[in-house]
């Protein structure tokens, strides 16, 4: 039994994004809930399946009770920090299309700029002895301990590979924000950036400036999950989960697969999303050419460019080229991340992403592309991760 | 009399003593500090631009001296305080009689009848009138300058006391100083810390708090740990395979074993990649710090932090040897440092911008405080730098103003006229340590040139500091050719 095309997204919701909510967590979990639920027409009675992310700090059970859901038959955690967030809707899809739930909440809220900041050094939380704590242990104690000293390592390698600069980085922090500046919902709306602006950023962690990373943000985003018969009865044309993939590769570790010597594999690459990329084109029988806009998980610039090379819109090593000729913005061959990605909406680990492939779907995006039949999403990179295809209803 | 007001702690008896000796110290101004002990002459001078490595030939030819403008043979400006410092006590001398009479010395004596036994100079600003030439017999003075504390440093509690120094050769000023110390109680935990010296190469000075970046541990990895602390860097082995694996785990992936055992590395590797780490700051380590994945040539590949290169000259293919950083008691971080040939802190300077690499050894540690006529103990006495809660012996003040001054003048040739150096101190230079010093142009106004310094170890910046300078006539006008 094929998961394509048997179960949608029906609602989409979301609390503004801030970098100060002045609210809980599960508020914000709650509000954003409940704005997917009312998209899609929805009763909160209606609901009876819940996925999060492991990391959220905000339960099912949390949750349901304060939207007064019913009664739950499915509930289920997506482990690997960013790199969960197609996951929760493939746990979704995958749920209502074997009937163990019809209508499945995927959430993601947090107080990420305001409360605990994912940039920031916090090695306290990596001393016990489990295996990832261990698994730390092998970089931590030499400082390196936050995502972007992570991704600026593989940084490193693609650019000793292939030949890419500090500007080709740059390039998709300038498309990112350009897309941002024309979205009312993007923290940076109305505020561009350029590629002189990036030059001169400071070093974060070289070779990443502080334009390469994404932002650190408060919000909660919801996406409702139902069947695909179901959805198109409900308020909103449905976008159908064409195909859904989860993806780790062999030797995988959280952000620092340093270790393998294998050959082929040499830092310069994405495998676990090589790997998702492999599931998303079987599943749903699509290649590249089929996909009009693609919303791909930008918390540090490099690694936008190396999913395009891992997902096959290019060979190794083009992807600046595609980004110096504009392929990647409104107008290109392949615009991505239409709403400004997470370097200039938002960072909600990836769910803000979705809800734009949503949009894109349905023809209501800020940054609307023309004739949009499928859209690729994907989760956090340098990690087990996820990835969708999201698609127009017959 | 009220009996029910708490009795004032030491501590306070000695705030209370220290505060009237500074108001008294205050008063007294000025304060003759005696006549050096010898005149500035040579063979004083050729031991220390020896232990300093300085080549600057004004200094011991004379002909050269003449060439740059000189009377004759000059001495560096730098040691300006070793011609009054009192050196190794005499027959007779107690500690009291080491140093002339000085306007700070009710001062000290109170801080060591307090128990503030602990000392490190922070800031030392020189400004030079002239140079000096052999013969010259200085005079000295000194002034109280400010008593700030208590405070808590990272060494224990303790007081800055600045003092001002002037020198004169015959009724002539020719240079003065700002001097400020730390003098501090060492912490209890510090002074326990007589211990064997069993770290393999000990870097990091032990410090009150153990180091937050500790790796966690399991049955499965300890053996690792362990490796580092005896000096050894090891890789996991498959008992039954022989599979070489790192990070270690507790199954082969190929065979499915239980059985491990280790092999002890070459120690040798090449960087793979890097990254240098600017912000945010990281407890326990001093950014810019450079984090490099190290591919061995047993097969496997670490993460370490490569030491004692500037950040900028770390490049993937960068040959590498494995050292082992002390950074507590109970742990020991296998590093990197460079192999290449000639090795990067031996290099010539960069084009353009001061640059002065050095090893440092105990001998070289000693032989320059030596050479500065510093005989404090923590300079040259392994076991007394211990008590102390350091690691091994450290570079004296005097050595670090005269390395600085000598990568400002290696870069602005002979003819250079150094008119000041401003430094203040960080964390140490140990024994066994590299010292990286860097410097930039930060401002010209003619032929007077501001160099900002900054000196750096393996667990951070030892100086940061500002020299001025001066090359005569016209060469420095816009002639760019001068600067190397």
């Amino acid at each position: 039994m094929a998961l394509k095309g048997r179960a949608a997204v029906a609602g989409i919701g979301a609390t503004e994004f801030s970098k100060e909510s002045g609210r809980s967590e599960l508020r914000l979990a709650a509000e954003a809930v409940v704005a997917a639920l009312h998209d899609a027409g929805l009763h909160p009675a209606d609901v009876d399946g819940m996925v999060t992310f492991t990391q959220d700090a905000n339960s099912e059970i949390a949750v349901a009770r304060e939207i007064g859901a019913g009664a739950l038959r499915f509930f289920s955690r997506v482990d690997y920090g960013g790199g969960a967030a197609c996951g929760t809707v493939a746990q979704a899809a995958m749920a209502v299309a074997t009937g163990q739930a019809e209508v499945v909440v995927a959430y993601r809220a947090f107080n990420e700029r305001s409360g605990r900041r994912f940039g920031q050094a916090a090695p306290g939380a990596l001393r016990a002895p489990t295996s990832q704590g261990l698994e730390m242990s092998w970089h931590v104690p030499f400082g390196l301990l936050t995502p972007a000293g992570w991704v600026a390592m593989c940084a490193r390698r693609y650019m000793d590979a292939y030949g890419a600069t500090s500007e080709d980085f740059g390039r998709v922090a300038v498309a990112a924000r350009r897309h941002a500046a024309t979205n009312p919902r993007a923290w940076f709306h109305g505020r561009p950036i350029t590629l002189a602006d990036h030059q001169a950023s400071r070093w974060v962690v070289e070779p990443l400036r502080l334009f390469d990373c994404c932002q650190e943000s408060d919000g909660g985003v919801a996406v409702v999950v139902t069947g695909t018969e179901r959805a198109r009865d409900l308020r909103r044309p449905p976008a159908v989960v064409t195909a859904a993939a989860q993806g780790s590769a062999p030797g995988q570790m959280m952000m620092t697969s340093y270790y393998s010597t294998d050959p082929g594999d040499d830092m310069a690459g994405l495998p676990a999303m090589g790997i998702v990329a492999d599931g998303l084109w079987r599943g749903s029988g699509l290649g590249p050419g089929d996909i009009q806009t693609a919303v791909l998980y930008d918390h540090f610039t490099p690694f936008v460019l190396v999913q395009l090379e891992e997902l096959g819109f290019c060979g190794r090593g083009q992807a600046p080229g595609l980004a110096a000729d504009g392929e990647l913005e409104l107008g290109g061959r392949l615009p991505v991340n239409t709403h400004g990605g997470q370097l200039g909406e938002a960072y909600i680990h990836g769910m803000n992403g979705i809800a734009e492939a949503v949009r894109q779907v349905r023809g209501t995006a800020a940054n609307q592309v023309e004739g949009v039949a499928n859209v690729l999403v994907t989760a956090g990179t340098g990690v087990p991760t996820s990835g969708l295809i999201l698609s127009r209803d017959r | 009399m009220t009996a029910d007001r708490p009795a004032p702690s030491v501590d306070d008896v000695v705030h209370t003593r220290l505060m009237d000796l500074a108001a008294t110290a205050r008063e007294r101004g000025e304060v003759d500090g005696g006549t050096a002990p010898d005149p500035v002459n040579t063979p004083m001078v050729r031991h220390w631009v020896r232990a300093m490595g300085d080549t600057n030939p004004v200094y011991l030819d004379e002909q050269a001296a003449r060439r740059a403008g000189h009377d004759g043979l000059v001495a560096p400006p730098a040691m300006l305080q070793v011609w009054t410092m009192a050196g190794y006590p005499g027959p007779g001398d107690d500690g009291a009689a080491e140093r002339p009479g000085s306007a700070v010395d009710d001062l000290l004596a109170c801080f060591a009848d307090g128990g503030y036994s602990g000392v490190v100079a922070t800031d030392c600003e020189q400004d030079f009138d002239r140079y000096l030439h052999p013969g010259e017999l200085l005079r000295t003075t000194t002034r109280f300058g400010d008593l700030a504390g208590p405070k808590r440093t990272a060494l224990g509690t303790g007081y800055f006391l600045t003092w001002h120094t002037s020198w004169y050769s015959g009724g002539e000023r020719v240079g003065t100083m700002l001097f400020r110390v730390l003098k501090f109680l060492p912490s209890a935990r510090e002074a326990r810390a007589e211990r064997p010296a069993d770290a393999p190469a000990p870097a990091r000075p032990a410090t009150a708090e153990p180091y937050p970046l500790r790796p966690a541990r399991s049955c499965d990895t300890h053996f690792f740990w362990d490796g580092a602390l005896a000096g050894e860097l090891r890789i996991q082995r498959c008992a039954d395979c022989g599979r070489l694996r790192h990070p270690p785990g507790p199954m082969c992936p190929s065979c499915h074993s239980t059985s491990r055992d280790h092999v002890v590395a070459a120690g040798t590797g090449t960087v793979f990649s890097h990254v240098v780490h600017h912000h945010p700051a990281v407890p326990g380590r001093t950014s810019p710090y450079v984090v490099a994945v190290v591919e061995l040539p047993e097969g496997v590949r670490m993460v370490g932090n490569i030491l004692g290169v500037a950040p900028e000259a770390v490049h993937s293919g960068m040959r590498v040897r494995v050292d082992f950083e002390r950074v507590d008691e109970d742990l020991v971080l296998p590093q990197w440092r460079s192999a290449e040939k000639p090795a990067t802190r031996d290099r010539p300077p960069t084009a353009g911008a001061p640059a002065l690499d050095l090893a440092m050894t105990r001998t070289s540690i000693i032989a320059q405080a030596l050479a500065t006529r510093d005989f404090q103990d923590i300079h040259h006495d392994p076991d007394r730098a211990r008590a102390q809660g350091s690691p091994d012996v450290f570079m004296n003040i005097l050595t670090t103003q005269g390395l600085v001054e000598r990568c400002v003048t290696d870069w602005a040739g002979p003819a250079a006229r150094v008119r000041s150096i401003a430094v203040r101190l960080g964390v140490p230079n140990h024994a066994g340590d590299t010292f990286s010093l860097r410097g930039t142009v930060a401002e010209r106004d003619g032929p007077r040139t501001t160099v900002a310094v900054r000196g750096t170890n393996g667990i951070g910046t030892h100086v940061t500091g500002t020299v001025v300078v001066e090359v005569p006539g016209p060469r420095c006008g816009g002639e760019e050719s001068r600067w190397r």
